[in-house]
C-alpha cells in the first residue's frame, strides 16, 4: 500500500496579493459594477416603453435583451466569479458541459414541443383570458367585465 | 499572483499536484454551482416554453408588477429595477469583501461582509414584498371560471390575486412560473445569507487570519455571486422580455 500524501501544495494561498495589486483589482471591479448598472438601466429604460402585447416587444427587442442579458452573465463570471483568473483547462471543464447541455436542452424542446397540445386531451385556453387579452390590446381595463353569456367551461369540455 | 499561471500539462497529471491549480473546497464549490445552474437553466427554457405556447394570452409584466412602496401610481418595472440593484449592489461588495481577504484585511473583509448580508436580507425582503403583492392583487380583479368544490362546479366570478390555480392576471401557468422560480431562487438567496452570516461570525472571530487565508469568503462569495447570475436572467424573461 502507498502512504497517503499529505504534502499536497496549498492552492489556497495562490490568491493572496499585495495592496499595490489590489488597488488595480478593485478599480477593474468598480468599473465592471458601472457597466452592468449602466446595462441594467438601459434595459428598464426600453422594457417600460416597449410596445406590443403578449411576448412584448418585436424579435430585435427580445434579442438585445438577451445578448445584455449575457454580457452581464459574463461579467459576472469572469470578473466577479474570477473564472478569468483560472486555468484554461478548468475554465472548459466549467464552461463546456453547461452551455453544451442547455443547448441540447433548448432542442430537445423545439423539436418535441411541437406536438404539445395538439392531442385531443391537452387543455383548452379559457375563452375568458382571450377575451380579456384583446380587451387590454385595445385599450381597455383587464377588468374583466365581459359581456359574453358562454356558461360553457372549457375544463369540463376536456372530460371527453 | 501566481493565478492565471498555465501548468505544465506534461507533469500536471502525474499526481502530487492539482491540474487546475486549485484547492479542493473551491473547485468542488464550481462542480455544485454548475449543477445547481443546470436546475435554473431547465426552469426557465421550460417557462420560455410554456410561454411561448401561450403567447396570446400571457400577461405583460410591465402590467403586472406596478406597485412601488409609500407610491399610489403605477409605477412599471421599478420596483424590480430596485430590487436587481440591490443585488447587484450586493455582489458587489461580496467581490470586495473577496479582494479584502486576498490582502488579509481582515477589517475589510468584515465590513464588506457586513454590507453584503444587509443586502441580501434587503432582497429577501424585497421579494416577500412583491408575492404579498402578487397574491392579495388588485381591487378590480378580473373574471374567472372559479373551481368551486362544494358544488363541484366552475363558476364565473370576479377574482382577486393569485394562487396557484386561479389568477387575476392571466393564465394559472403564469402564477406557477412566478412561484417557483422566484420562489427557488428566493430560496437560494435566503440560504446564502445564512452562510454569509456563518462566515461572517467567523470573521469576526478570527479563524481565517488563524488559518492564513481567506478562501471560505471567497467560496462563500461563489456561491452568491451564482445567485446574482440567476437574478440577472430571471430579471430577463420574467419582467423584461
Amino acid at each position: 500500500m502507498s502512504d497517503f500524501q499529505d504534502n499536497y501544495p496549498q492552492y489556497e494561498l495562490d490568491a493572496l496579493h499585495d495592496e499595490a495589486y489590489g488597488k488595480k483589482a478593485r478599480r477593474t471591479l468598480w468599473n465592471v459594477f458601472w457597466i452592468m448598472l449602466v446595462i441594467t438601466i438601459f434595459e428598464l429604460i426600453i422594457g417600460s416603453m416597449a410596445p406590443g402585447y403578449g411576448w412584448s416587444g418585436s424579435l430585435w427587442l427580445k434579442t438585445l435583451f438577451i445578448v445584455l442579458t449575457l454580457a452581464k452573465a459574463a461579467a459576472i463570471v469572469i470578473w466577479f466569479m474570477h473564472l478569468g483568473h483560472e486555468v484554461k483547462f478548468f475554465k472548459y471543464i466549467i464552461l463546456i458541459p453547461y452551455i453544451v447541455f442547455m443547448f441540447y436542452t433548448i432542442f430537445v424542446i423545439l423539436t418535441e414541443g411541437t406536438y404539445s397540445g395538439t392531442s385531443s386531451k391537452a387543455t383548452k385556453i379559457d375563452p375568458i383570458f382571450i377575451e380579456q387579452q384583446n380587451a387590454l390590446k385595445h385599450g381597455h381595463h383587464a377588468s374583466g367585465v365581459s359581456k359574453t353569456n358562454q356558461e360553457e367551461n372549457p375544463h369540463n369540455k376536456n372530460q371527453h | 499572483m501566481s493565478h492565471s499561471a498555465e501548468v505544465d500539462s506534461k507533469e500536471a497529471w502525474e499526481g502530487g499536484v492539482s491540474p487546475f491549480k486549485l484547492s479542493y473546497g473551491k473547485m468542488f464549490m464550481w462542480f455544485f454551482l454548475v449543477s445547481d445552474a443546470l436546475t435554473f437553466g431547465g426552469l426557465l427554457i421550460s417557462y420560455g416554453f410554456i410561454r411561448h405556447k401561450y403567447a396570446e394570452v400571457w400577461p405583460k409584466a410591465e402590467n403586472v408588477f406596478t406597485h412601488f412602496p409609500f407610491i399610489e401610481q403605477h409605477v412599471p418595472l421599478a420596483y424590480v429595477g430596485l430590487m436587481t440593484f440591490i443585488l447587484i449592489m450586493s455582489s458587489v461588495t461580496m467581490v470586495l469583501a473577496v479582494e479584502a481577504g486576498q490582502r488579509m484585511d481582515r477589517k475589510g473583509v468584515t465590513t464588506w461582509m457586513f454590507w453584503t448580508i444587509i443586502g441580501g436580507a434587503a432582497f429577501v425582503g424585497s421579494q416577500a414584498w412583491e408575492w404579498y403583492h402578487f397574491i392579495i392583487g388588485t381591487d378590480q380583479g378580473a373574471l374567472r371560471n372559479v373551481w368551486d368544490p362544494v358544488s363541484g362546479t366552475y363558476i364565473k366570478q370576479i377574482f382577486h390575486g393569485a394562487n396557484m390555480i386561479t389568477n387575476e392576471y392571466g393564465v394559472p401557468q403564469f402564477a406557477n412560473y412566478f412561484f417557483f422560480i422566484t420562489g427557488f431562487h428566493g430560496t437560494h438567496v435566503f440560504s446564502g445569507v445564512v452562510l454569509n452570516f456563518i462566515i461572517f461570525l467567523n470573521v469576526i472571530k478570527g479563524t481565517y487570519q488563524k488559518r492564513g487565508h481567506y478562501e471560505m469568503v471567497e467560496k462563500v462569495g461563489l456561491y452568491w455571486h451564482f445567485v446574482d447570475l440567476v437574478w440577472v436572467f430571471v430579471f430577463t424573461f420574467f419582467y423584461l422580455l
